[in-house]
């Protein structure tokens, strides 16, 4: 992979590539049986699941701030194939010196962390930047959906109710990406596991009322097979719990704060759950 | 459609300040209990105002030739951060150094800003905004105070309401209308600065459901105002209102206003013996929700200081932030009555009482909730 591409550049590319070869159609082919091999056979020869790894193992030697926009896009498209916590594990493997399973690496035990904790705000880390993207895109298609759709003689989305219910989607989608960039914020392949706290909290937060919002403005057809936007709030609702729900975490953080000699919650955001 | 603003951090230099402030504040607001620092937004204290204007704290982003600190938006945030946090009573120079300022620099003439700019430096120039009327609240356009050319100035009648300050301060810039009738809305709408000794003006104080009297009605009758009393252009008031209001929504005013409540709270949280889940959780939520708050706030703050004016991402963030905001009195409440044999400090239950009675205004000023979502909406494309 280009040593010198720029954020926007990689993420791009590995749009360019998500465009041809997952689209909503080959979304559903895979998820109904199809094999995921030549998909996954495309990402392998981009490279991009090796970003985080060393250059003399073959990667890009990426932190992961710089791999954010791709975990992303992975959500957006709603990819059904394990490339953000591959490229997260092959990272722990090589981290450990360890030789990294063949081809895609879905989330396990077996995936060399220091400890059992670790692995898990990892995952969460991943299983956030993945939701924020389907968060994005169940947002846009609804608001897609507000202003094409005709009721009363005149697009639903002009009609103060509806759009107080996008104003809501679009503030809280807001927070969910802020929330993971700052998760994502290390110069290294791991995270901060508070801050991965953070990021899956805050996220998970925002997901159900996201999912909930975008079926409300759709009506019926949201909830069929058809319509796009069940690739997305299926995911938002698995994403919601994978690796803990937002209480979970919340939990943690508040024990930490707590526990913690800095004497307001301010001081706490500033010296524990800023990036 | 929505974009997302890059995450930043404070640079060094005005990170710096921090410090400074904090040991000031220690001292300035030594043995004031928690439901008296948690009136900081409304708290009105001309002694406190002058005396931060004495440390340079006024002003702090004008440019030096006034009088100003010349520091950028991120110096502000910090200075800004550190007295709502401790619950400092700005309320006096609140929006002078928040609004009426900025509003001379961007629009005033040179004559203005030399008379108006290092006075608000010193703090011997309190500003309140003359916008909602009994009939024009959320539907500003709709404002009747009127000010009339007359052969050397303006004749001013009229009523203000809602106007927080008005009985402490030195002027008013007010949004009136200058020319046509309310039915022509938001155009002959022009924004005028009224000193507040003139004759004809009537202040009336009104008293809030906790007891207090910080907002106030005004009314004007046959005030006679000097030409130079317009600032900016005459039928130009809605626009630069509006750009106003964006930078008012902007700051990290809109996440700290039950901070002392919060911060109360988890003071007695650690005095405990045993700390209950659902409250461990409340806590992790508070913070986490702040944090992400604050970092949205930072990178808003980014903006301004490259000059951009992101008015969607404000609304959106002051929306969330009053929700916040909201939340903790009622939460907290229901998490302190959840164990209604456990012994509360009285400190901790008036300041509770306090937010809890002033919470539903969090979301009023500066734009109703449902108002800022409709403002959202719009930067979504959706009329």
């Amino acid at each position: 992979m280009e040593q010198m591409m720029t954020d926007d550049l990689l993420a791009n590319a590995f749009e360019r590539l998500l465009q041809t070869h997952c689209t909503p159609a080959h979304v559903r082919e895979i998820e109904n049986g199809a094999s995921p091999d030549s998909l996954w056979e495309e990402i392998e020869q981009s490279g991009f699941a090796d970003a985080l790894i060393s250059e003399d193992k073959g990667g890009a030697d990426l932190a992961l701030r710089d791999v954010f926009p791709l975990v992303l896009l992975c959500g957006r498209y709603a990819l059904p194939v394990p490339m953000a916590e591959t490229m997260v594990a092959r990272a722990a493997y090589a981290a450990a010196g360890q030789e990294a399973p063949k081809g895609p690496i879905l989330w396990s035990d077996d995936i060399p962390f220091e400890t059992p904790e670790v692995r898990r705000s990892t995952g969460a880390l991943v299983a956030a930047g993945l939701l924020v993207g389907a968060l994005e895109r169940a947002f846009e298609i609804t608001v897609e959906f507000a202003n094409d759709r005709t009721q009363f003689g005149r697009p639903i989305g002009k009609f103060q109710a509806v759009q107080q219910l996008l104003s809501i989607m679009a503030e809280q989608t807001f927070a969910a990406k802020m929330a993971a960039e700052i998760g994502f914020a290390s110069d290294g392949w791991m995270p901060d596991p508070l801050l991965a706290a953070l990021a899956k909290s805050r996220t998970s937060d925002a997901a159900a009322l996201v999912s909930a919002h975008a079926h409300a403005v759709h009506g019926a057809i949201g909830a069929t097979e058809e319509y796009d936007l069940q690739l997305f709030t299926r995911r938002i609702q698995q994403g919601r719990t994978a690796f803990g729900s937002e209480t979970y975490w919340n939990r943690l953080i508040g024990e930490t704060v707590i526990a913690s000699d800095e004497e307001g919650v301010l001081d706490n955001i500033r010296q524990s759950l800023s990036a | 459609m929505l974009g997302s603003l890059p995450l930043v951090s404070i640079p060094p230099e005005d990170e710096a300040l921090r410090p400074a402030v904090r040991a000031f504040l220690k001292d300035a607001l030594k043995g004031r209990p928690r439901d008296v620092l948690a009136r900081s937004w409304v708290g009105l204290d001309a002694d406190f105002s002058r005396k931060l204007a004495a440390k340079g704290w006024v002003g702090i982003t004008f440019p030096e030739e006034y009088g100003g600190g010349g520091r950028s938006p991120y110096a502000r945030f910090v200075l800004v951060e550190e007295l709502l946090n401790a619950g400092a009573p700005v309320y006096a120079h609140w929006i002078a150094d928040r609004q009426s300022g900025p509003l001379i620099l961007k629009y005033g003439t040179d004559a203005q800003k030399d008379f108006y700019l290092p006075k608000i430096c010193k703090g011997e120039a309190f500003f309140c905004i003359g916008m909602s009327e009994p009939t024009a609240g959320s539907d500003l356009a709709s404002v009747r105070t009127r000010a009339v050319k007359t052969d050397n100035g303006w004749l001013l009648n009229g009523q203000k309401i809602w106007t927080s300050g008005a009985n402490i301060s030195q002027y008013m810039v007010a949004l009136v209308r200058t020319s046509g009738e309310p039915e022509d809305r938001n155009k002959g709408l022009s924004q005028i600065i009224i000193d507040m000794s003139l004759p004809g003006i009537d202040v009336r104080p009104i008293k809030d459901m906790s007891g207090d009297s910080h907002f106030n009605e005004v009314f004007f009758d046959d005030v006679v105002l000097a030409e130079d009393a317009l600032v900016g252009t005459e039928g130009q008031g809605w626009q630069q209102v509006t750009s106003e209001l964006a930078f008012e929504r902007s700051g990290p005013e809109r996440i700290y206003s039950s901070i002392q409540l919060l911060d109360g709270w988890l003071d007695y949280l650690k005095s405990r013996p045993v700390i209950s889940e659902a409250s461990t959780v409340l806590i992790g939520k508070f913070a986490t929700h702040l944090a992400v708050l604050r970092a949205m706030s930072l990178a808003i703050t980014d903006q301004l200081t490259k000059g951009l004016s992101p008015a969607t991402e404000a609304a959106l963030v002051k929306d969330m932030g009053t929700e916040v905001e909201q939340a903790i009195p009622t939460l907290i409440a229901d998490a302190l009555a959840s164990e209604p044999d456990a012994p509360v400090p009285d400190e901790l239950l008036r300041t509770l009482e306090y937010v809890t009675l002033m919470s539903p205004t969090f979301s009023l000023r500066g734009g109703t909730r449902e108002i800022l979502r409709g403002i959202i909406a719009r930067g979504l494309g959706l009329r």
